[in-house]
């Protein structure tokens, strides 16, 4: 896994951002293509104990793969109690029967002429707001999405008066003495620099 | 041996009781001889919990299913390697640990500043001491590891198959750690407030420590990352889990409290806020715990709920009262010896530094706990899920990696528009070019766009001092290029390490913009039949279903489905993701049967395979493919991040700033190297 030299990884690093940024993810709906090729003569075995193998699995259609089900699908919360969305808990929890009911329902509405935002609310009208995996942005849920923001703003409030505050504290500095020392140092300065820097090094 | 662990449960509780009532005493009337009973008795205490801890530990690798906590969390074919981490796997024996390491690094707190700091002594054992006492009286009222069963079963439960992962070996004790190093920073700030002594010297003094928690937390949240990802199986590292949310709360406060301390170091600005930050933290490792146990908020990690929750709530009450009651007491006493000059300075950007790290932080706190207030202010149940965080806190955390570049080069008190110029034109470039040169190619995720520019600004700047400070030495010195950037590192640690930390940071942000260019499907194949998926980079996988094989293995029998890879037509490998249905030592299931991953990873991207399953008991398997471009840049970020902190705390780094040391000295310390 973690095979690849360093020099070989910073090369890589370098072209990263560039050839990723070649294709964008949602340019191209298809990118993955479903298309499976059957090589010939090939025989299917059945397992010596299937049931260790977990719950049966269902044949993936090309429907279920659909950009519009998995948006939703990410979009709503599975019920089972895991924190997952519908679509990350029916292909990860492969123990949870309640994600893969959501998912045919989620079909079934799609199916029935629905709309993404009309399956939504439907989905809102049978289990309430926490059906969705954010709050939905209207009335109070505002609160939680604005909290924050109202926290940055309030915080640079009271560093701005903090700051102001202080300013009026402070007398104006004195301007620097004839001959003070700047950043652009003369030799004779650069070299008894360098044998204090030693002195305090030793 | 358990029924010894038990006694030696209870005389510590007592142990830390007497600790704590000495320890106090002996800071309010400097009677040295109470002091040196309470420092005593911490190292007592630890001693008994050292005992306490290997009679567990016996119980566990001689199977004494008697014991309730063994029974519960192991089994006869368990793994020695996974025998010894069900310590902490569940409630009763994490609650044993987080103990025993409290007392460790109280212990080791004292020994490290034994003479020195005398007026805050005292006061670190009596609050260590009372940290210990809720520890332990947790354990022996409520959640006992030695209670024992009323018979003795042939064999235990298992461990949780989920839990038997390296992963998850090493990351809760590295939490843990964490957490419970931020005990010490906390009881000097206690002290410091008590004694009324709140010049610099307890900063002296808890400064690595903070630095060791920070580093400790860091790698468990890593580790808890890589956990996640390669063990759960849904394809992603973090999830804004509240428990993970819980981890992420402290390490905020903490990496906040790193900058502002030097703040306060140099200039003796923030003491208030210092402070509170170091109270703020500790709080939040408790609460964390409490989110963890009391099953407040529903977690993935609910299974380690229980009815203890409660008590961390009232010792959470109370730590806030004590920490933030002393603060307000001492609020007078913390003036600033100096004023801000100017907001375009390096305490200016420390500042607002600290700003948005406690906005992020009180972001995810908020969202943690939202559909609790949504529920209780309106009776309307809401969940509040990543799309949530990551629409509140990324604008946020780009706020932070612009920080990041400018805290760094920013002069201290006011800095000149010519400082600001001949520091700031390279690593502006870079980000100009970098913005420029994504939008030329039409990277279409402008979140993305702005991450990279940014984080190529970061790295400009790092660089730029690197090089900077190497030319110097090698200009100052005559010495090498090689050997003057060696040393230049060597004798500014703290300086350099701070900066290799930042690169870690910009590492993470890189890994975490790669995310939205994420592609994920499933696919039905037969053996024999391929399917081709393309990736964010173009190229396409060819992968082709080999068969499924099952077989006994260890402790768990293995349904395991292979897969040829091809990229582009290359070979790249052969994947195998497994179920694995783990079984007692009877060859009975236990458990529902879990996943194992298949990961083919390189810096550009992961190939995650997921077999979910078979259809109708044939070799036809269900897989789920995942391609998550630049997750390998979260581990080695991750891996940076620690480089850098190791490299901060690395014995014989320069100790406190000249500065820091004079402010020390007036009140009566004898200034020490930490």
């Amino acid at each position: 896994m973690w095979r690849r030299s360093p020099s070989l990884l910073l090369a890589l690093a370098c072209g990263v951002t560039a050839a990723l940024a070649a294709q964008a993810p949602n340019a191209d709906s298809a990118a993955i293509s479903n298309a499976i090729r059957t090589r010939p003569g090939d025989s299917l075995g059945r397992l010596a104990v299937p049931e260790a193998a977990g719950r049966p699995a269902e044949v993936v259609t090309a429907r279920d793969n659909e950009e519009l089900v998995k948006a939703i699908e990410h979009k709503i919360r599975c019920t089972c109690g895991c924190n997952l969305d519908v679509f990350t808990c029916r292909t990860t929890d492969f123990t949870c029967s309640t994600s893969p009911a959501m998912h045919q329902m989620v079909l079934a509405r799609l199916g029935s002429g629905m709309t993404e935002a009309q399956v939504l609310a439907s989905f809102q009208q049978q289990y309430g707001e926490m059906i969705f995996m954010a709050p939905p942005r209207h009335g109070f849920n505002w609160v939680a999405y604005l909290m924050p923001y109202v926290g940055l703003a309030v915080g640079l409030g009271l560093v701005g008066a903090v700051a102001r505050r202080w300013f009026r504290a402070t007398p104006k500095a004195a301007p620097p003495a004839p001959g003070a020392a700047t950043a652009d140092a003369s030799p004779e300065e650069l070299e008894r620099l360098k044998r204090e820097l030693e002195k305090f090094e030793a | 041996m358990t029924d010894i662990g038990n006694v030696a449960l209870w005389i510590t509780f007592f142990v830390a009781l007497w600790a704590s009532v000495v320890g106090f005493l002996a800071g309010r009337t400097h009677r040295p001889e109470l002091a040196r009973s309470a420092e005593r008795s911490i190292f007592v205490m630890w001693g008994l919990l050292v005992i306490a801890a290997v009679a567990l530990m016996r119980a566990l690798l001689t199977h004494d299913f008697n014991v309730e906590y063994v029974a519960a969390y192991t089994s006869r074919n368990l793994p020695v390697f996974y025998t010894w981490s069900a310590f902490y796997a569940g409630q009763k024996g994490s609650l044993l640990l987080w103990a025993l390491v409290v007392s460790t690094f109280g212990s080791v707190a004292l020994l490290v500043n034994r003479g020195k700091y005398r007026e805050l002594t005292p006061y670190v054992a009596g609050t260590i001491a009372i940290v210990v006492v809720f520890f332990v009286a947790t354990m022996v009222f409520a959640s006992n590891p030695f209670e024992r069963l009323g018979f003795t079963p042939p064999d235990g439960r298992g461990l949780n198959p989920q839990l038997q992962n390296p992963g998850m070996v090493f990351h809760p004790p590295m939490l843990y750690l964490g957490y419970t190093s931020i005990s010490v920073p906390f009881a000097f700030a206690v002290a410091a407030l008590l004694s009324g002594r709140l010049d610099t010297g307890w900063l002296h003094a808890i400064r690595r420590w903070t630095l060791v928690s920070w580093l400790f937390l860091s790698c468990g949240i890593v580790l808890g990352m890589w956990w996640a990802y390669v063990e759960l199986g849904w394809g992603g590292y973090w999830a804004w889990d509240p428990v993970e949310n819980a981890s992420f709360l402290p390490w905020l406060t903490m990496t906040a409290f790193l900058h502002s301390v030097m703040i306060q170091e140099k200039r003796g600005m923030l003491k208030k806020w210092n402070i509170g930050l170091v109270v703020g933290s500790f709080l939040l490792s408790i609460f964390g715990t409490f989110l963890t146990r009391s099953g407040v908020i529903s977690s993935v990690h609910s299974f380690s709920q229980s009815n203890v929750g409660w008590f961390f709530l009232v010792f959470l009450v109370l730590a806030a009262v004590l920490g933030f009651g002393l603060l307000a007491w001492r609020w007078p006493m913390l003036q600033a010896e100096v004023k801000l000059e100017s907001l375009v300075s390096r305490e200016g950007s420390f500042l607002f530094n600290n700003l948005i790290l406690i906005v992020i932080a009180f972001s995810v706190f908020w969202g943690t706990l939202f559909p609790v207030i949504s529920e209780a202010l309106r009776g309307t149940k809401v969940t509040v899920g990543p799309p949530f965080f990551n629409l509140v806190n990324v604008p946020l955390g780009l706020m932070l990696l612009l920080l990041t570049g400018i805290g760094p080069l920013i002069a201290w008190r006011r800095a000149s528009p010519e400082n600001l110029r001949r520091q700031f034109l390279w690593p502006v470039t870079a980000l100009l070019v970098t913005a420029a040169s994504l939008a030329a190619i039409r990277m279409s995720d402008w979140w993305s766009v702005v991450a990279y520019a940014l984080g190529a600004f970061v790295v400009g700047t790092v660089v730029q001092e690197f090089v900077r400070g190497t030319l110097a030495r090698h200009r100052l010195h005559g010495e090498m290029y090689p050997l003057a950037f060696v040393r230049l590192v060597g004798r500014n640690r703290r300086r350099y390490g701070g900066y290799v930390v930042h690169l870690g940071m910009v590492m993470l942000f890189a890994a975490f913009a790669g995310l939205a260019f994420k592609r994920e499907t499933e696919v039905t194949l037969k053996p024999g039949q391929s399917v081709d998926v393309k990736s964010p980079y173009g190229w396409t996988y060819h992968i082709t279903h080999q068969g499924v094989s099952q077989y006994e293995q260890l402790n768990r029998y293995v349904t395991a489905a292979t897969v040829d890879v091809l990229r582009n037509g290359k070979y790249i490998g052969t994947m195998r993701s497994e179920k694995r249905q783990h079984l007692d030592s009877l060859g009975r299931p236990t458990f529902e049967p879990s996943t194992a991953v298949a990961i083919h990873s390189d810096a550009r991207e992961d190939l995650y395979v997921v077999f979910a399953g078979a259809v109708e008991g044939t070799e036809e398997a269900v897989f789920r493919i995942t391609i998550n471009p630049l997750v390998w840049w979260v581990w080695y970020g991750g891996f940076v991040l620690a480089l850098g902190g190791l490299i901060t705390l690395w014995p014989g780094a320069q100790g406190p700033t000249a500065a820091s040391r004079r402010r020390a000295e007036p009140a009566g310390y004898v200034a020490q190297v930490a």
